[in-house]
């Protein structure tokens, strides 16, 4: 789907990255300070995949980070909330919760993708539009304080801990493994399965394939008998979903969902699926990329802290890193042009 | 009114072109073309659709480098790199497609790229005041802080010709500029035109319409298949002259078509068939084992036609039927699954998604077809691909290519390859071979012939009269938006076809 030098550039610039950070930073190749990786990486891997999926079709989702914001206080909500817990208990309260969460961002996917599939609005403008709205309906739904840890006098102040715990084990939990003395964070276990089935869907379903059509031609899918609002609106259905399980996940890591959480993770994610290989134009792009650009954002941040440099430095790496994935985008894209012209000519 | 006499001894060409050749990927756009234009004088330029008269007009605008070949200018040799060279040089091309930012007022644009004033800031006054008294002197009589997307196209015409006469233009061309216009507008465009050659500007002019070729004309050339095959003086040749230079062939294809056995009833049948400001009251039919050719000039309506008849755009008046049955698709989707195909003419932009491999695209239509709950049978879908790319002779026959990197007649193959795996009944080709060399050519028509004689309905829209004579067993002729004959394969030529297919004035 990516021309092969960009398949391969991204990995190799990770691999170059930890080789030459392992040599530089003591204690940076433990399996502790891995797993850590994995573990910050996977909020945003998720969003990643999912925005990944739009970008495809040459769409673009800027509400993921609000949508975190919005499904992580309906999932603190519900996961506190007295009826709830009183019906499922604090295990069936943390199923429900989470379930609320994902539907809630599949709901704001749904919608962005109906507007932009049905109604033929840019993405950008969409889901500026539905990134602006989801905040304030999550400072609303919150009167713009978190929602999370009980009182000491709540009634319910046993259950709403254990709830908050269930879900903790999912967001904060580790599975032993041999070896790893802290074990294996369940959320980046979460994110691999995703991208797996992710890179599944994209390459071995017909839903996949017609994903990259859109994005390689809109005109010729159309033509094509491919029912290209279908698969936009599929897309942005996922995208809103990953966000909303995103949320779930930061939720239960944090013990509670405050309206402002996610703030411009729309960013960082998309960041990773372009630096991954993702176009901007359309038709290019990877689950397995998402995961690599998230990774290489995710090392190169935790090398800059292990060597203590100062995270407005960070910043700047970063932007350095997204500039030159894009620069990197359009020069595979000339020299595509440039391999098609001479290949006609013949 | 009848153009001025040739002057008795020519003086030198303002604008001379010796031997320009230019070649894109599977044609040769223009082979050796000498072409000359003189100061105060109307060059017209004709020619069929794909005769080299956009490619000439682009050469001269600095648009597109020659190959081969010199231009000199006024007697000196140029070179224009870019378009910036040639309006630096006095060399204005006026596109059928206005080149106005639609947003900026008139005068803006008239001085879009070298505005007055200093030190960066504009002299909005002086522009203004210029730009009025040079539209004044052309008879405009609207004001020039109109944005220019208000304007009628007649009027953005006058901005554009005001915009050349402010840098100074020593030549300008016209690619096609009465097409959008009224014969009263055209009248008026004349007039200016006949006063820009008063002040002693080379003009050329390029239409479809003799008629008006007659009326504005000192100098006619005739280019076809990239040839400059007639020039001369406008009064030493009459119109059937002109149409015989303009499609008589050297290469001529096989006739595949006609003297078939009568084919039964129609598959396809279009009654009255209205699309407002695209065509109307079109009727026709296709039947089994039958090909159809549609005729007539670009922007007569046939793409238009074929594009509903797909459900890639709706009608609004009219009805369809397909063997028998109302048939109104609401998109394309809905037309294949009724059995209707289309190739759209330009496969870059509509019929391939380049960036996928030749597998990929040939399994587009019909995926559904090599997939469990979903989840493409990967082993089915290399075999469907094998076996389509072989059907048309795919060279070289590699599944995993990708489709942007193969030749035009690979390309087109391997959309056909597309559509015979979706077992379609009804094919519609938009132009089929364009851009295609002579072999694949002829490989293509042997195949669409193929699909008629194996009892599919196909309608061929082809704006080359040999590709029509050679496949169809009835033409039919678009003009202006309306079917303007029909003629039996046995009886038809390519000069009847043209003879249908030309405006034969401009009040039709």
């Amino acid at each position: 789907m990516a021309p092969r030098a960009a398949r391969l550039g991204v990995p190799l610039a990770l691999a170059g990255l930890v080789l030459v950070a392992g040599v530089l930073i003591p204690g940076f190749l433990s399996p502790a300070n891995l797993t850590t990786i994995l573990l910050h990486v996977s909020i945003n891997g998720i969003i990643a995949l999912g925005c990944t999926f739009v970008i495809i079709t040459a769409g673009i989702d800027l509400s993921v980070g609000s949508v975190v914001g919005l499904a992580g206080v309906l999932t603190a909500a519900t996961l506190t909330s007295g009826t709830v817990l009183r019906v499922a208990g604090p295990g069936g309260a943390a199923v429900v919760a989470g379930l609320v969460g994902i539907a809630a961002g599949a709901a704001v996917g749904l919608l962005n993708g109906g507007v932009v599939a049905k109604l033929g609005v840019a993405p950008f403008i969409v889901t500026l539009a539905t990134m602006t709205a989801a905040r304030g309906a999550a400072r609303l739904v919150t009167g713009g304080v978190p929602i999370g840890f009980p009182d000491p006098g709540d009634p319910l102040y046993e259950r709403k801990i254990a709830a908050l715990d269930a879900l903790h084990a999912v967001g904060g939990g580790r599975i032993p493994v041999p070896g790893l003395p802290n074990g294996f964070p369940v959320p980046a276990l979460v994110m691999l399965a995703l991208v797996a089935t992710g890179a599944f869907v994209l390459v071995r379903t017909r839903f996949g394939r017609h994903v990259y059509a859109v994005g390689g031609n809109e005109e010729a899918s159309r033509l094509a008998g491919v029912a290209v609002g279908r698969i936009k609106l599929g897309t942005y259905a996922i995208c809103g979903a990953g966000a909303g399980l995103a949320a779930v996940l930061l939720v239960g890591q944090l013990r509670s969902g405050g309206p402002d959480a996610g703030m411009l993770y729309e960013l960082n994610a998309i960041a990773a699926a372009v630096i991954g290989g993702t176009s901007l134009f359309g038709g290019v792009g990877t689950a397995w990329g998402a995961l690599t650009g998230a990774l290489l954002i995710g090392v190169l941040n935790n090398g800059l802290d292990l060597l203590g440099v100062q995270s407005f430095w960070q910043e700047i790496a970063k932007g350095v890193i997204i500039l030159l994935a894009v620069l990197f985008d359009v020069w595979m894209k000339r020299a595509d042009a440039r391999r098609r012209a001479r290949a006609a000519r013949i | 009114m009848t153009p001025p006499a040739p002057s008795p001894t020519p003086a030198p060409p303002l604008l001379a072109l010796r031997a320009v050749t230019k070649r894109f990927p599977g044609v040769v756009a223009l082979d050796a073309v000498d072409f000359d234009a003189h100061a105060g004088r109307v060059h017209a330029l004709v020619g069929e659709n794909g005769a080299g008269k956009s490619t000439l007009l682009k050469v001269v605008a600095g648009a597109e480098r020659p190959d081969a070949g010199t231009l000199a200018l006024g007697g000196a040799p140029v070179s224009f790199g870019a378009p910036r060279d040639a309006l630096s040089a006095g060399v204005t091309v006026m596109y059928q497609e206005l080149s106005l930012v639609p947003q900026l007022r008139a005068d803006a644009n008239i001085f879009l790229g070298m505005e007055p004033g200093r030190h960066g800031l504009l002299d909005r006054h002086a522009a203004a005041a210029r730009a009025g008294e040079v539209l004044r002197s052309l008879g405009a009589d609207f004001d020039p802080a109109t944005p220019a997307g208000d304007l009628s196209v007649a009027e953005q015409q006058l901005v554009e010709l005001a915009r050349a006469l402010v840098r100074d233009a020593r030549l300008i061309a016209l690619d096609e500029p009465t097409a959008a216009l009224s014969l009263v507008e055209t009248d008026r465009l004349f007039e200016q035109v006949r006063r820009l050659c008063a002040r002693g500007i080379a003009v050329i002019f390029v239409s479809h319409r003799l008629e008006e070729v007659r009326r504005i004309a000192d100098e006619i050339t005739v280019l076809r298949d990239g040839r400059r095959v007639f020039a001369g003086p406008a009064a030493g040749i009459d119109d059937a002259g002109l149409i015989r230079h303009m499609v008589g062939r050297d290469v001529e294809y096989a006739r595949l078509g006609a003297a078939r056995g009568a084919p039964g009833a129609p598959l396809l049948e279009v009654r009255s068939l209205g699309s407002r400001g695209r065509f109307s009251d079109v009727s026709l039919a296709v039947r089994r084992g039958e090909i159809v050719g549609l005729a007539g000039l670009v922007g007569a309506g046939r793409t238009e036609v074929a594009r509903c008849l797909a459900g890639a755009d709706p009608h609004d008046a009219g009805a369809m039927a397909l063997a028998g049955a109302p048939y109104r698709p609401a998109s394309p989707r809905e037309a294949i699954a009724r059995g209707v195909v289309f190739l759209p003419e330009d496969r870059k932009t509509q019929g391939l998604v380049l960036g996928m491999n030749v597998r990929e695209n040939v399994t587009l239509a019909a995926l559904g077809r090599f997939a469990r709950r979903g989840v493409i049978r990967a082993r089915a879908e290399r075999e469907a691909a094998t076996r389509q790319t072989r059907a048309v002779e795919l060279r070289p026959p590699d599944i995993e290519r990708e489709a942007g990197t193969l030749s035009g007649g690979n390309q087109q193959k391997v959309v056909l390859a597309k559509w015979l795996l979706v077992d379609a009944d009804v094919l519609i080709f938009d132009e089929p071979t364009r851009g295609v060399d002579v072999a694949a050519k002829a490989e293509l028509h042997q195949l669409i012939r193929g699909l008629a004689d194996a009892g599919k309905a196909v309608v061929v829209i082809s704006s080359e009269l040999p590709e029509i004579l050679a496949l169809a067993d009835r033409v039919v002729v678009m003009r202006e938006g309306r079917v303007s004959g029909e003629l039996p394969a046995a009886g038809a030529t390519a000069e009847g076809i043209l003879a249908l297919a030309l405006p034969a004035s401009h009040a039709a």
